[in-house]
């Protein structure tokens, strides 16, 4: 009897091998508005914890652009409870490692850790959202930081401009006007109260998805994400809470109309006085306004074509084409659209332009969507003594023809199956599941994208590229850059 | 029962109603890995198949790996590691070009080395991958022009060597641990030089056998669908008997040997102290040999080296330990890179840390430290799939237990500080040390005390033994007369005068060509009488550098950093080279020059004229009898940082009367260049603004 059971138990685990893998997740809200999302998997005793904060270079003031780039940098420096410079090392110390990210939209933490040490993980995120030091010391080491990173990666870059020319003419509204990196003049005339404030902004528990993957126990995780994000003062009370670590008695009162001392920080959530329990009650019950853009209205209604001086040797072309936002359904088509033209070495733009016709050095397009907006762009660097002009009429002819004609049945097979082949790697290790856990809850309308995103793109048929091409490839619709060299300035 | 349930509403109460956030957590108890047991069968033609299951995502890894040991190779060092990278480059049925587009198509990933073939793909495409795959095993065909190709890559990556403090530094540790041992044979010019295409196949046929190989399988297949697979892609795969040799390592010094490479302008010795030890992955002692080097130097900032020789003397940006523990041979090294004046220094420090680790038990938190550290890392690495092919191979090639790796957290915890202390005791043999010097020779003198003998054996770049530099038979001056007779032959000073009067500028172009780059690189450079020079160095329609250099002025305009303008000090320096032969102007131009020798530079007895401009610091080579000028060796010193190039100089031919060499190759750092003369033109018109800003 025995014996039966075991292998019918066994050929339902290969039947369920064979059948797509799913990956699992439990997802919930706190009652501070923290969104969690778990992952359990025994495969490795590692464990993945990361915190998105739904802000990114969009949610800053145009006189104050760097900022979100700049937190990212900043929450490194340590806590109340973690001296500068020890957050690295706790994490290191303890066999794990860490990093973060940040773009127009998002800003994305992480640690992965042994999974003994989950725990050790959720309370340094914690940590960093319920009180980062973001004070001078920090302000200062952290800015010659990023100026240094700027300098590296994009005013010492010849062409690494176009990406801010670019969507500075795209978007004359919208805050993707400017780029994450955003202007160090912003960031010197920032004072420590603008830092300050823009934490007390975005740093707050609603504005926050936690997502955590790998070697946990589910129920235990949540007992100590309660006990550590739980404990995170809900709406407006965790500034409060934030004043009552910085602030002198007189300050405070003078601020709350309530005393310092009614509080006490391993039990801020319960005030010894009635006045300031009503106090944080009402301040709980008030939410900070996090400004968001909203969509991006601009369309493109003519060509704006420019031409750029820069430190380069040889002249390149850039062109740009507004597409919808990440969430369109037809960025699918978009995107696979975009691998037909660029995805590798035998992809059509290579063949053409740099193979066949050796008329550029450098070809590609990329589909950039994001949250609000979306762009296509065509890009190449000159061949030796070839015309930007032969460039833009190859590729224009390369646009025409993906307009015409359906692409080949071998083509798309290739494309389907390099596609199929990246959507399995990005969630071969447990940070990049809990990375897109997190990045489809915020910004593809729903955590369970993670399952369903590839068939939506196997979905696509060769006519489903051919009308996104005639749709959003608009010739008479476009930004044209022109890069020369600086020498060519008359 | 009552009891119980007020214990288990009590604990939440207090585990919500108050936190001290500044209470760190503690790490739960040290989690268990799940790795599966592998399953193993044996072919019919001699292949032991493993397969780890692994069903997290749908792809599947094959890797063949060869049951042979390394070989002896003697005369044509280098060869497996060439045949290695030529093994996906064609085969009977498919070009390089077609391989490679095949591969594309399933987006798998196909890779080879000179002892193993992989294969990484979906499952769904495992048919087409595999297909390629055997082909390949069974097929290859090392086409001539792709074998040309490699060897060029690789006299590149010779010629960077010896520049390179680090790599001639791992020569010699290979080379004075294990002679004897086919890890103790490096590739040298000469031994490539000997490689082709036969030799090659050769090497490829008799290690790729499928008696005695293995082949690893990880991923989303099971045994039933993989056995098939097996036979149709490799059952009919033949081949001969595997080479097998019995290697191992030992420690044979009856003292401290200190071994010394010289690296003329050093500003810093590369030191490495490294001795063969007698271990073999799987061994009892092994894990605890590992947690007393992360402890001694493998453990990053924490280790002792680091905090002594970094944090505490401030001698070295880094300086570290390694463990290395293979079937045919095993070794530890320590050192790094340390300023001249403490070459001496380092290295008494280096030998107190080995003797105080085995003197004095290390202590609790040190090992705790780095006992968490190395599970952590540990733990991380189980989630790439070939991590887990590595071990299922380990277990079997060296016959492990099953659950070696399934218990290594167990293993790990329960090492103690006794445990450290008798592998120190054990494996760390601190008399017995081979102390190996790369740098300056002002630092040799120094090193003689470390030597057990007090005689220092000295190493050139692929560690085998030099001649040592003798004197000079001539004076500096009769050197630079030679070289000019030998470079304007047959004509008296007189005769020589009136032809360099004629001359009043000269326009050269070489063609420079790398094998990593697609393209050629042309450099021009003019001289016009009696001292303004100028250089470019263009590709692809791109000016990467340029320099002017007029006795008043000078600048250099680089294509990412911009313009610099010379300094007074520095135009001064460049002016003590210039001239149609510089040689000739030493004397007067205020450069400084002294004949240090004759050294023998690969087979051939050179006097060595040591130059110094104020700015830079070179050597020449002058081959003794033809006096003509074999090689340039300049360094750049900035800081701590040097920069090093070498210019050799080949296919000497006469121009209008005087020899100039038309071929040559430069050196810098990783990148090789070799110049080939496109134009020597004298009295032409020479634009010289365009040589400037």
């Amino acid at each position: 009897m025995k014996q039966i059971v075991i292998s019918s138990f066994v050929s339902l685990l290969a039947l369920q091998t064979t059948a797509q893998k799913e990956i699992k997740f439990t997802e919930y809200d706190l009652d501070n508005g923290i969104h969690v999302i778990l992952h359990e998997e025994h495969a490795t005793p590692i464990v993945a914890v990361s915190v998105l904060y739904h802000v990114g270079s969009k949610n800053e003031n145009p006189d104050r652009t760097g900022f979100a780039h700049f937190f990212e940098h900043l929450l490194f420096e340590g806590t109340t409870n973690i001296d500068r410079g020890e957050y690295d090392n706790l994490v290191e110390s303890n066999g794990g490692t860490l990093n973060a990210n940040t773009s127009q939209d998002r800003t994305y933490y992480y640690e992965i850790l042994p999974s003994n040490q989950t725990e050790l993980g959720v309370w340094l995120e914690s940590e960093r959202m319920l009180h980062a030091k973001v004070d001078n010391v920090g302000i200062e080491t952290q800015r010659s930081v990023v100026k240094e990173e700027k300098r590296q990666r994009v005013d010492n870059q010849p062409y690494a401009s176009f990406i801010t020319e670019t969507f500075s003419r795209m978007f004359t509204e919208h805050p993707y006007n400017w780029v994450p990196i955003g202007s160090m003049e912003h960031l010197d005339a920032a004072q420590e109260a603008d830092y300050v404030n823009f934490y007390r902004t975005f740093y707050v528990p609603a504005n926050a998805t936690v997502s955590i993957a790998g070697d946990i126990d589910i129920a235990q995780t949540k007992k100590w994400i309660e006990k550590y994000f739980g404990s995170i003062p809900k709406g407006q009370a965790i500034n409060m809470y934030r004043d009552w670590e910085l602030l002198s008695d007189d300050a405070f009162e003078g601020k709350y109309g309530v005393k310092r001392s009614s509080f006490d920080a391993n039990n801020f959530l319960k005030p010894k006085d009635k006045a300031a329990a009503a106090k944080l009650k009402e301040l709980e019950n008030k939410a900070i306004e996090i400004p968001r853009p909203g969509k991006a209205k601009e369309q493109l209604t003519t060509v704006i074509k420019d031409t750029i001086y820069d430190n380069i040797q040889l002249p390149a072309i850039f062109m740009a084409y507004r597409f919808p936002e990440e969430t369109n359904k037809d960025m699918y088509a978009l995107q696979m659209m975009n691998d037909v033209l660029s995805g590798g070495a035998s992809s059509r733009i290579n063949k053409s332009l740099v193979e066949r016709q050796q008329i550029a050095q450098f070809a590609f397009s990329f589909a950039y969507g994001l949250e609000d907006a979306g762009l296509g762009i065509f890009a190449a660097i000159a061949a030796k003594d070839k015309s930007l002009d032969s460039i833009q009429i190859a590729f224009d002819a390369e646009i025409q023809k993906i307009k015409t004609d359906l692409i080949s049945e071998e083509e798309f097979e290739k494309i389907r199956n390099q596609y199929e082949n990246q959507f399995i790697s990005s969630n071969a290790s447990v940070a990049g599941i809990a990375e897109n856990l997190a990045q489809n809850h915020v910004y593809n309308g729903g955590t369970n994208k993670i399952n369903t995103e590839l068939e939506n793109y196997m979905k696509v048929t060769r006519e489903d590229i051919q009308r996104v091409a005639q749709k959003y490839l608009t010739q008479d619709k476009r930004i044209i850059l022109l890069y020369l060299p600086k020498e060519d300035q008359k | 029962m009552k009891k119980l349930i007020i214990a288990l509403s009590i604990v939440p109460c207090f585990a919500y109603g108050q936190l001290d956030r500044s209470v760190r957590p503690q790490a739960g108890p040290a989690p268990t890995i799940n790795i599966k047991d592998s399953e193993v069968y044996k072919t019919a033609n001699g292949m032991t198949v493993i397969l780890s299951e692994n069903h997290k995502l749908p792809r599947v890894t094959f890797e063949i790996v060869t049951g042979s040991s390394p070989r002896m190779e003697g005369e044509l060092a280098g060869l497996a590691d060439v045949a290695g990278s030529l093994i996906t480059s064609g085969t009977a049925n498919r070009s390089k070009d077609e391989i490679d587009a095949a591969i594309d198509y399933v987006g798998a990933d196909l890779s080879a080395d000179n002892n193993s073939i992989r294969l990484s793909c979906l499952t769904k495409h495992m048919d087409k991958g595999l297909d390629i795959m055997s082909d390949v095993l069974m097929n290859a065909n090392f086409p001539q022009s792709e074998v040309d190709r490699i060897i060029k890559q690789n006299e590149s990556g010779l010629l960077s060597a010896k520049s390179d403090a680090g790599t001639m530094a791992n020569n010699a540790v290979s080379k004075i641990n294990f002679p004897n041992h086919p890890y103790g044979e490096i590739m040298t010019e000469a031994t490539l030089a000997n490689i082709n295409r036969g030799m090659i196949e050769g090497y490829f046929k008799q290690t790729f056998t499928p008696e005695g190989s293995y082949l690893v399988v990880v991923g989303d297949i099971d045994m039933a669908t993989l056995k098939p697979l097996v036979d149709k892609y490799f059952g009919s795969w033949k081949g001969g008997q595997p080479y097998e040799a019995t290697l191992g390592s030992k420690n044979t010094n009856a003292g401290n040997r200190v071994f010394f490479i010289n690296k003329p302008g050093a500003v810093q010795s590369v030191i490495q102290v490294t001795f063969p030890i007698d271990i073999k992955p799987g061994d009892p002692d092994y894990l605890k040999l590992n947690v007393l080097n992360q402890v001694l130097g493998g453990g990053g900032f924490g280790s002792r080296l680091m905090q002594n020789l970094r944090e505490d003397k401030a001698y070295t940006y880094g300086c570290y330990s390694r463990l290395n523990v293979n079937r045919d041979g095993s070794w530890i090294n320590a050192g790094g890179n340390f300023r001249n004046d403490v070459t001496d220094s380092a290295i008494t420090q280096i030998l107190y840390e080995f003797v105080r680790i085995i003197k004095n038990e290390v202590n609790q938190d040190e090992l705790d430290l780095i006992k968490s550290s190395m599970a952590g890392s540990f733990s991380r690495s189980l989630e790439s799939p070939s991590t887990v092919a590595r071990f299922a191979l380990s277990i079997i090639r060296n016959q492990l237990p099953k659950d070696y790796y399934q218990t290594y957290l167990q293993k790990l915890a329960a090492i103690n500080l006794k445990d450290i202390q008798e592998v120190a005791k054990k494996y760390l043999t601190a008399d017995k040390l081979n102390i190996i010097v790369v740098g300056n020779e002002e630092v040799i003198d120094r090193l003689k005390p470390f030597d057990a003998d007090g005689k220092i054996e000295k190493l050139d770049a692929f560690g085998n033994p030099v001649k040592e530099r003798i004197a000079a038979d001539i004076t500096a001056d009769q050197l630079l007369d030679s070289y000019v007779n030998a470079i304007m032959p047959d004509m008296n000073a007189k005769m020589k005068a009136k032809k360099l009067k004629k001359i009043k500028s000269m326009q050269e172009v070489y063609e420079f060509t790398m094998p990593q780059m697609p393209f050629p690189m042309a450099s021009t450079r003019v001289w016009i009488s009696p001292n303004t020079t100028g250089s470019k160095l263009e590709a692809q329609g791109m000016v990467f550098q340029k320099e002017y250099v007029s006795p008043t002025e000078g600048m250099s305009t680089n294509m990412q950093t911009g313009t610099e303008t010379y300094s007074a000090e520095k135009v001064a320096a460049k002016q003590k080279s210039t001239g149609l032969i510089p040689e000739m102007n030493y004397k007067t131009s205020g450069m400084e020059y002294e004949l240090i020798g004759i050294e023998d530079l690969d087979g051939k007895e050179c006097y060595v004229l040591k130059l110094n401009d104020g700015e830079t610091e070179s050597f020449e080579y002058f081959e003794k009898g033809t006096f003509m000028k074999v090689m340039t060796l300049s360094i750049q010193t900035e800081g701590e940082e040097t920069n090093e190039s070498r210019i050799t100089y080949k296919k000497y031919a006469n121009h209008n009367g005087i020899i100039f060499a038309d071929e040559m190759t430069v050196s810098m750092g990783e990148a090789t260049l070799s110049g080939k003369l496109k134009t020597r033109e004298f009295n032409v018109k020479i634009d010289i603004d365009a040589y400037k800003k």
